[in-house]
């Protein structure tokens, strides 16, 4: 009889090293337990490809800090690459020239770069992320470009750049070019937690985030995407409030803490080598790479399997969500955000919480739900 | 079916075979990111295709190995390695001498 589990992850995702050469003002790093002093030598990492490779993993993908950092990038993605495997980097931009993206392109591995732009103008973007990288960061995406690499850009949303939405997105689609781009926004996790007032949303401001990036989606269709932030959040709760109107008990696969597949698809790894279910749940070490089996930690890890079980507790055992009328159609959303919030991994998110945004003032766009989410407008 | 049977076939080493649910798995190449869904007895075939083995030999083995087998298992072993052969997962080993 089938587990429902897959016998080893899809991918991983690996903070490669925390060293960085900006310090963004809402970066989720910088202030929690997956901030280690440590990393780890090119050799242990070679060492843990090797039983990547033999475990049938596909996917790597290259966090940190600042990939680009480790002098021995190029030999990290050669370990990778030898080992069958595939791999993504998530970067700030600022440090990619021509030779890198060169031998970006030579390897014929890389699903994707990942780059982070916060703004249209250098002002808005270098507000939080230092002054002269915004230059520096689009510079690094045409360079990426020029080399046929396959690049993103992620758009983290906040109270500087929520009214330049518009503006970004043609420069990222029409001046640059790029096929897409994906937006989430500052939360609740690493130096966003110190600096919140500064970074993160209102009620008001997601609002207008949500109004504004369902009309971009409707120019621009697929080509702006999320999973997080004003745009998710926007589409899943109008589906709510959809769901409300037409006086349905329940939404399919709703009801419970469903509101992560992580543990089913992917595992991560901190840069002191510590195994962790995902990069944002830095605490919950689950053993040591290179000694900790990866396959038997999959499968067996007691903290895992908990991990896994979340979905089969009803958000209805929550006093937090006692009497609440979207109950029924609620995930509880992202297990890390709701840890950094409440202290709890098994509790819903307070911050993706649509009874709480529509009390604190917050309200929804007034349109129909796209087609794309189900809903017919 | 006798030439064909007696044709050996090597996995593209480059090839990965990632045993996901059960018995089935995904072939996956890194090359280019695109998987192909193998059933149990597809993942049976793959594993045999060592390039030592002919084709009449895999279903052969075939016939030992699973339960259940089909009638039609050599046509099926055939159309499987035909499939992959066309996807370039895999390559003919030329008969030596």
């Amino acid at each position: 009889m089938s587990t429902g589990l897959m016998k080893s992850p899809r991918g991983m995702d690996i903070e490669i090293t925390t060293s960085c050469n900006l310090r963004c003002t809402y970066c989720s790093h910088f202030s929690g337990p997956g901030d280690v002093e440590e990393d780890l030598p090119l050799a242990d990492w070679l060492l843990f490809f090797g039983e990547l490779g033999r475990a049938a993993v596909m996917n790597v993908t290259l966090s940190g800090g600042e990939p680009f950092c480790r002098p021995d990038l190029r030999d990290i993605l050669q370990g990778i690459i030898a080992n069958r495997m595939r791999f993504s980097i998530l970067s700030n931009g600022t440090l990619i020239d021509r030779d890198m993206a060169r031998f970006l392109a030579s390897t014929g591995r890389c699903n994707q770069v990942q780059v982070s732009i916060d703004g249209a103008i250098d002002i808005t973007h270098d507000a939080f992320r230092g002054k002269g990288n915004f230059r520096r960061a689009i510079q690094g995406v045409r360079t990426l470009m020029e080399f046929r690499v396959p690049t993103t850009v992620r758009v983290t949303i906040h109270r500087r750049n929520v009214r330049e939405l518009e503006a970004i997105a043609r420069l990222l689609l029409e001046e640059i070019g790029l096929p897409s781009f994906s937006t989430n926004s500052a939360s609740h996790m690493g130096l966003c937690r110190k600096n919140a007032d500064q970074t993160q949303l209102t009620a008001a401001e997601r609002s207008l985030a949500m109004e504004t990036l369902l009309r971009l989606t409707d120019r621009y269709g697929e080509r702006i995407g999320a999973t997080a932030g004003p745009l998710a959040e926007g589409r899943m709760w109008l589906e709510m409030m959809e769901a409300g109107r037409e006086g349905r008990q329940q939404m399919e696969g709703r009801g419970f803490l469903t509101g992560c597949s992580g543990p089913f698809q992917t595992l991560a790894v901190r840069a002191d080598g510590v195994i962790i279910p995902c990069l944002q749940l830095g605490h919950m070490a689950l053993g040591k790479i290179n000694q900790a089996n990866l396959v038997d930690t999959w499968q067996n890890h007691p903290e895992l399997k908990r991990l896994r079980e979340r979905s089969q507790i009803p958000l209805s055992s929550f006093p937090f969500c006692r009497d609440c009328p979207y109950a029924g159609y609620c995930t509880g959303n992202c297990p890390a955000v709701a840890y950094t919030i409440t202290g709890e991994v098994n509790h819903p998110s307070p911050d993706a919480c649509l009874r709480l945004f529509l009390e604190q003032g917050g309200r929804l766009p007034e349109r129909a739900v796209s087609p794309r989410c189900g809903v017919s407008p | 079916m006798d030439d064909l049977s007696a044709k050996r076939t090597a996995a593209n080493p480059s090839i990965v075979l990632r045993e996901e649910f059960d018995n089935w798995a995904i072939l996956f190449d890194p090359d280019t990111g695109n998987t192909f869904g193998l059933n149990p007895i597809g993942v049976l075939i793959w594993k045999h295709l060592d390039g030592r083995r002919t084709i009449g030999e895999i279903i052969d083995q075939i016939r030992e190995e699973a339960e259940n087998v089909s009638p039609d298992v050599a046509s099926h072993v055939s159309e499987f390695i035909s499939n992959v052969s066309r996807l370039g997962l895999v390559r003919n080993i030329e008969p030596q001498g």
